[in-house]
């Protein structure tokens, strides 16, 4: 019991930030249809920049975030500012080619800035656990968890109470009737990307100091925001939440009950079969993907 | 296509090893011709029935170690008590084993992929080949996992008056992998246009419209994968024979990027693309080796992809054809033309 | 076309007769390292012993009047991308000798290509017993193989209290850590310790969490890692949250450094062994040799406890160096009849080679020594 009561306390943790991560996936694609293949670069430029700032210039961890969340957004405005504005990109085969070129470019960037060793982020946390019982949760999980969730509920609260987030919902569902009543649509465009990067930049800061910063995490996190986001529904806010949580759960779950190999492979095995017996994911309305 | 300067241009290929016998540049044009092989398959579906399949590295490590496999033998237990084991078979044996294994693999991920379209195929796609990269890593005692599977025997030849000869001199595999390369050419040729390629390039164009008019879009997009499957088989079972060590990151994304980034820089769609995308970006790391750092090159990968994509979209190849047909339409022609109109508008 | 073709031809022959070479050239030496990837710090703090060696030697005028210029290619953590890096190195390059490629993984890999192209490779880190006994004679081992390391660790046995009964491992799933994990149970099965639980893990895994949740209730009392600084390093701090019982032994000579910035809980003791340990260079077999190598090292601004693998790439380009002083000549069958007799006093010790593996086509291995040390609170003590 105590067993799967520590899995459960695990799965939460990590469950915390690939919900981040996928919010941010499916909301610049809900809004936008861009299958972003940059978003673990953004994610990975989050847990440099929160490197940078702890280990170089001697900042405290908590405005780290901070700092990672703004140049995600930043970086991310200026990704859509620069490309996806243009017209004659309607094909979504296009734009998804246009982000793989841009993954390759940010991910040798980073390459190039901060060499192929791993990075260890220091956090002010103790490493002694947090015990409760048999289960231990160290402090630095715990706090990645509680700004994960605190983001989330913001992020819940913003979609839902505020004239923002009523525009970006209008958008979300239609598009030319939200331009209509008198939404900007393409200054939502742009603070769509950038806070759906700032959310991957966020999850990678959360992500790091757990376990390592390196150049190459983007190529996997990547792969699991998509993940997530088809487990919840392509487009579904609410629904990447709890893929992300879920997705968590699997590999927890499923590495220490089943293989801890394939950790990472179970993942794409759920993609398979859920896009065979239910392709608009588990908690979307039924859309169209054929 | 035409098919006077194809045969120039594979004599003069088959030529190079005679005029520069080097054997670093002979293996390095060997495996971008690898490559090139590669992307003729993924054309094959991303240009011709304009599904991106971004899962294309799967087919290329399936076929790479399926050849592997048989060729070395293996002996594995699948658990309850079975075991099954494979002696070592002739290395063609196994290349060909490699050929029908990927097709099957492409039936089946086709029969399930295309149930959904667009970005739902292409994560399907990417899921396919991560499991696969996963399992390659992890069934050691398959796969030998992260240690990858070493001394793979050459691919043989017969050739008389010299018996069998295992080609393993760069010369050698560099015309081994010319010749599977123009097979694998001309079968997308014909392919395309055949009845079937019709139908495909009409599924592309407007797969409503297509349907609507009878065409069995199942049928014919499981037949573009199977056929696509098995090409990018035997360019990994000509990998797995010719660098004879491979390792479970040939399932990694970066490869089907690259297969993607050839085709779309040479033209999707077109025959002659993937091959001049190819040689463009197979040779591309060696020219710059030496001159920039590897991650400054894959930068200018990147940004080159971008340009194409923002301004020649369609690609290399047609926009050389476009050039050709304008430097080769006499500028005079239009205006004779319009003269005649004019005067032939006068006369009226 | 014709015309074209020729001033192809042209070109082409150009080039070729463009490259002369110069008695001044240098004289290359191949590096194979990973310096990207899985164990790029490793890879990277090897390439740093490798510069400082060859800094020092031209500093002392060279090699046979040339200066050294090693070729430092990238293997990528990968073994594909070693066999690669070795074609390069020697097709390209012209190297007439290699120092390479770290892991066993990629040293295996690149072993055929050495007898293909007929170049000698000094291998400064791979410890797996298969590359010396494959029957390749280009093969030049400066590292201590895991059966070497696993009798070097039987001998401290006896330090450790309470007494080692049970062991469980954790390794990584390559050469390495598999082949360590094998040598290190024959050695503790000789010595009447109990196997326990044994769990591997793919190379690039940085959640850890689940192998070690599997290892907690196994009632053994030590755990031996083998995997490079990164996984190391996860593993012990991930193992300290989870509260694991067992004391952890690090193998294979990596040390994860950066637990001594952020050390894992308070009174948490973990063991490593290491070939070279900086912390104590006056005990090393020629003190004045590594004190000299560790003032470089620091000099150079580079991370002090990378020191423990940077000294294999020092040692390596040092072997080779003896090599090529004593061939008096570039040529690679001259450097490796050299190299068997080589007598180099490098930081770990004595050099030499003696024959191992297959008669008539024996590789050559070196008997290398062995440190433990401790590291508790983020401090380091020689054991």
């Amino acid at each position: 019991m105590q067993e799967i009561l520590q899995h459960t306390v695990n799965a939460m943790v990590l469950g915390s930030t690939y919900a981040l991560l996928g919010i941010g996936l499916t909301i610049i694609f809900g809004i936008m249809r861009v299958v972003n293949f940059a978003h673990g670069e953004l994610y990975t430029l989050g847990a440099y920049v929160a490197y940078g700032m702890v280990a170089l210039l001697n900042l405290d961890f908590f405005s780290s975030i901070l700092v990672a969340a703004t140049v995600g957004m930043l970086i991310g405005a200026l990704i859509e500012f620069a490309f996806l504005r243009r017209k004659d990109l309607k094909n979504i085969d296009e734009v998804m080619l246009i982000m793989i070129g841009i993954m390759i470019i940010m991910q040798n960037l980073e390459l190039m800035v901060w060499g192929g060793v791993a990075k260890i982020i220091p956090t002010p946390f103790s490493q002694d656990p947090i015990s409760f019982g048999d289960v231990s949760i160290s402090p630095t999980r715990l706090f990645v968890f509680s700004i994960a969730a605190i983001l989330l509920f913001i992020f819940y609260l913003g979609i839902e109470r505020t004239r923002f987030g009523l525009a970006i919902r209008a958008t979300f569902q239609d598009q030319d009737a939200a331009r209509i009543v008198g939404v900007n649509v393409k200054a939502i465009y742009t603070l769509t990307f950038a806070l759906g990067s700032a959310m991957a930049a966020v999850a990678g800061a959360l992500l790091a100091p757990m376990f390592v910063a390196t150049p190459l995490m983007g190529d996997l996190a990547s792969l699991k925001a998509f993940a997530i986001v088809i487990l919840g529904g392509l487009g579904s806010l609410g629904g990447a939440a709890i893929g992300g949580f879920l997705l968590a759960f699997i590999e927890e779950f499923g590495a220490s009950y089943i293989s801890s190999a394939y950790r990472d492979a179970f993942g794409f095995l759920v993609i398979i079969i859920v896009m065979l017996f239910r392709p608009q994911g588990l908690f979307a309305a039924k859309e169209r993907v054929g | 296509m035409n098919w006077k300067f194809f045969g120039v241009f594979v004599v003069c290929l088959g030529l190079f090893p005679l005029v520069w016998p080097d054997p670093y540049i002979l293996s390095v044009m060997g495996s971008a011709g690898i490559m090139i092989i590669a992307a003729i398959s993924l054309n094959l579906l991303l240009g011709y029935t304009g599904q991106l399949s971004l899962g294309h590295a799967a087919f290329f490590g399936i076929g790479a170690y399926t050849s592997a496999l048989m060729s070395l033998g293996f002996n594995v237990d699948l658990g309850f008590g079975i075991t099954v084991q494979v002696d070592p078979k002739p290395v063609w044996a196994a290349f060909a084993t490699a050929i029908v294994v990927t097709a099957f693999f492409g039936w089946l991920v086709g029969k399930l992929a295309f149930k959904v379209r667009g970005a739902y195929f292409v994560v399907i796609t990417i899921s396919f080949a991560q499991v696969m990269r996963m399992i390659s890593l992890n069934w050691t005692d398959l796969t030998e996992g992260p240690m990858g599977m070493i001394s793979i025997p050459p691919l043989s030849l017969w050739l008389p008056g010299e018996g069998v000869v295992n080609l393993t001199s760069k010369a050698e595999i560099y015309w081994l992998v010319l010749a599977v390369g123009v097979i694998a050419y001309l079968l997308v040729a014909m392919l395309v246009k055949s009845r079937q390629g019709r139908a495909m390039i009409a599924l592309r164009e407007n797969e409503t419209l297509a349907t609507s008019v009878g065409i069995p879009v199942t049928y014919f997009l499981a037949l573009a994968a199977v056929i696509s499957a098995a090409i990018a088989g035997a360019a990994g079972g000509l990998y797995a024979h010719t660098v004879r060590i491979i390792d479970p990151d040939v399932f990694l994304f970066i490869y089907t990027v690259t297969m993607v980034i050839m085709v779309v820089a040479g033209g999707k769609g077109t025959l002659g693309g993937p091959v001049v995308g190819g040689l463009i970006f197979g040779l591309m790391p060696e020219l710059l080796r030496g001159v920039v750092q590897p991650e400054v090159q894959w930068v200018i990968y990147g940004i080159t992809m971008i340009l194409i994509l923002l301004f020649l979209p369609r690609g290399l190849v047609p926009a050389i054809y476009d050039f050709i047909a304008w430097v080769r339409t006499p500028i005079a022609i239009p205006v004779r033309e319009s003269k005649r109109a004019l005067s032939a508008g006068a006369k009226s | 076309m014709a015309m074209s073709k020729r001033l192809l031809t042209s070109l082409l022959f150009g080039t070729l007769a463009a490259t002369p070479v110069w008695a001044a050239d240098p004289i290359k030496i191949g590096v194979s390292q990973p310096l990207t990837g899985a164990v790029a710090a490793s890879g990277n703090y090897v390439t740093n012993g490798a510069k400082i060696a060859a800094a020092k030697i031209n500093e002392n005028g060279g090699l046979l009047g040339r200066q050294v210029e090693l070729v430092i290619e990238d293997n990528k953590s990968n073994p594909r991308e070693a066999v690669n890096a070795a074609e390069k190195l020697i097709l390209s390059d012209k190297v007439p000798v290699i120092m390479g490629a770290w892991s066993s993984t990629y040293t295996l890999a690149t072993m055929p290509k050495l007898e293909e192209y007929g170049v000698p490779m000094v291998v400064e880190t791979s410890s797996s017993s298969k590359i010396t006994k494959a029957g390749n004679p280009w093969i030049f081992r400066i590292a201590p193989t895991s059966a070497m390391e696993a009798q070097a660790f039987a001998k401290t046995l006896d330090s450790f209290n309470p007494p080692i009964k049970k062991v469980d491992f954790l390794s990584v799933n390559n050469d390495w850590g598999l082949g360590a994990s094998q040598e290190f149970e024959k050695m503790f099965k000789e010595h009447g310790i109990e196997i326990g639980r044994k769990e591997t893990v793919a190379p690039a895994t940085v959640d850890l969490s689940a192998q070690l949740s599997a290892l907690k209730d196994t009632g053994s009392d030590t755990l031996i890692m083998t995997s490079g600084v990164e996984q190391l390093t996860l593993g012990i701090r991930q193992a300290a949250e989870q509260q694991l019982p067992q004391r952890i032994v690090t193998t294979g000579g990596s040390f994860p450094e950066p637990l001594l910035e952020s050390p894992g809980p308070k009174g948490y003791t973990s063991s490593h062994l290491l070939f070279f340990s900086p912390w104590t260079p006056e005990s090393a077999v020629h003190p004045e040799i590594a004190g000299a190598f560790v003032d470089a090292w620091n000099e150079e601004g580079y991370s002090f406890p990378g020191l423990s693998e940077g000294f294999r790439g020092y040692d390596g380009i040092m072997t080779i160096a003896a090599a090529i002083e004593g061939a008096g000549s570039t040529e690679s069958e001259a450097i490796r009849a050299a190299l068997w007799d080589v007598q180099v006093k490098g930081v770990n010790g004595d050099i030499s080679f003696f024959k191992d593996g297959p008669e008539g086509k024996e590789s050559a291995q070196n008997e290398p020594n062995v440190y433990v040390v401790q590291l508790k609170d983020g401090e380091v003590t020689a054991q």
